[in-house]
């Protein structure tokens, strides 16, 4: 169960590639019926991509959320949470 | 014909007969992409008979045969043709389930490699050694190599510009071609092209699909992502948007991280000089002049 004090890493099954501040993401398949899915992270979201990094907990990357964008720590939080089961399937938590 | 040229998309491909190989008959589609000058970037030896793959080869990608009755896909098997990889080899295994079930292809590759080997089994004494889909595989992996992508999209060429409208299988893309075509443009094709940056500048491509396809190409200055609607409008496509939506309509084998951001890469830099929108439109004439006036 992911909580505050989980770290996150980048999983091995997505390639990425950044254009201006934000994210394409996409997932390896090996079979054409896979290939649907294309995600792209907003500035905020390839904020957080960004952090994550093997070593930073959810709780520090929900800090620097707070730091960047002068939010609260609950919005930040929920954000976060959103964020990590949208790419649960790309994540690696530990 | 024990080999033949052909020239497509502005890649010159040989396909040439091996002392036991198969008569070479390519299907009428080919035949107008047919040249007569001997250099190639791509040799492809075809062989009679099959090709036994090691056991250490690992199968990295695969396509069902899926066939689309009015609008709906139906999968009616679940291998059409395979990837498989071994050490820097590629190995493309297909069959035929349309013309001729016993026939078997087994295509051996390197994107390292211009020359190429094709094993056809069950093919009888004559055969179009691109046959359908072999001729998609071939052409894809060719897109890999140079960096060029392979779209699904009808392409355009009128009063001196190049426009694409792409999008997948029912979005109207020959709708689109269609109402162009009444106007006296150009129709590059209306289902699958070839963008390629050429000097500098992309350039559409057709590939032959149709008995009657003929060779052509354009310059490439707009991409519509086009979307049946009851009005017309056109919503400018920016940054990781523009790519996303872009790349969702290419032709692509997602199995390799390599491959991925190379096309990747390829796609957005495209998308930061050809300006990409989202089209939606009423499949009507009213839609080419809407384009016209707000282009």
């Amino acid at each position: 169960m992911t909580d505050l004090k989980s770290i996150l890493s980048h999983s091995a099954n997505i390639v990425t590639r950044k254009t201006g501040n934000e994210y394409v993401l996409v997932p390896i398949a090996n079979n054409i019926a896979d290939m649907n899915s294309i995600y792209t992270l907003n500035e905020t979201g390839a904020f957080i991509w960004d952090l994550i990094d093997g070593k930073r907990s959810v709780e520090e990357i929900i800090n620097a959320l707070t730091d960047e964008y002068d939010t609260d720590f609950e919005t930040a939080k929920s954000d976060m949470f959103s964020f990590m089961n949208n790419l649960k399937d790309y994540l690696i938590i530990k | 014909m024990r080999n033949y040229n052909l020239k497509i998309a502005g890649y010159k491909i040989r396909l040439e007969s091996s002392e036991n190989g198969p008569e070479l008959v390519p299907e009428d589609r080919f035949k107008r992409s047919i040249i007569h000058d001997g250099a190639w970037d791509i040799l492809i030896r075809v062989h009679n008979g099959t090709y036994n793959l090691t056991e250490e080869a690992e199968r990295v990608f695969v396509a069902p045969y899926v066939v689309e009755i009015k609008g709906i896909k139906i999968k009616k098997r679940e291998n059409f043709w395979s990837v498989y990889k071994h050490c820097s080899d590629l190995f493309i295994t297909t069959n035929f389930p349309d013309s001729n079930p016993k026939k078997k292809a087994f295509l051996k590759l390197s994107l390292n490699s211009r020359e190429w080997d094709l094993w056809l089994e069950g093919a009888g004494y004559e055969t179009d050694p691109l046959e359908y889909p072999l001729d998609g595989l071939v052409l894809y992996y060719l897109t890999a190599i140079n960096d060029d992508i392979m779209i699904h999209a009808s392409g355009i060429y009128y009063d001196g510009h190049g426009y694409i409208f792409s999008g997948v299988s029912g979005k109207g893309k020959t709708t689109m071609a269609r109402l162009w075509d009444n106007l006296g443009a150009r129709v590059i094709h209306d289902d699958r092209l070839i963008i390629r940056n050429i000097d500098g500048t992309y350039r559409m491509f057709n590939t032959p699909v149709y008995k009657n396809d003929v060779p052509g190409e354009s310059p490439l200055d707009k991409i519509f992502l086009i979307e049946h609607c009851h009005e017309n409008k056109i919503v400018a496509a920016k940054g990781a948007s523009a790519v996303s939506h872009v790349v969702a309509n290419c032709i692509q084998h997602n199995y390799n991280p390599e491959m991925i951001a190379r096309f990747l890469g390829s796609v957005s830099i495209m998308c930061s000089v050809v300006p990409v929108s989202t089209l939606y439109f009423k499949p009507d004439r009213s839609i080419i002049d809407y384009i016209l006036r707000h282009e």
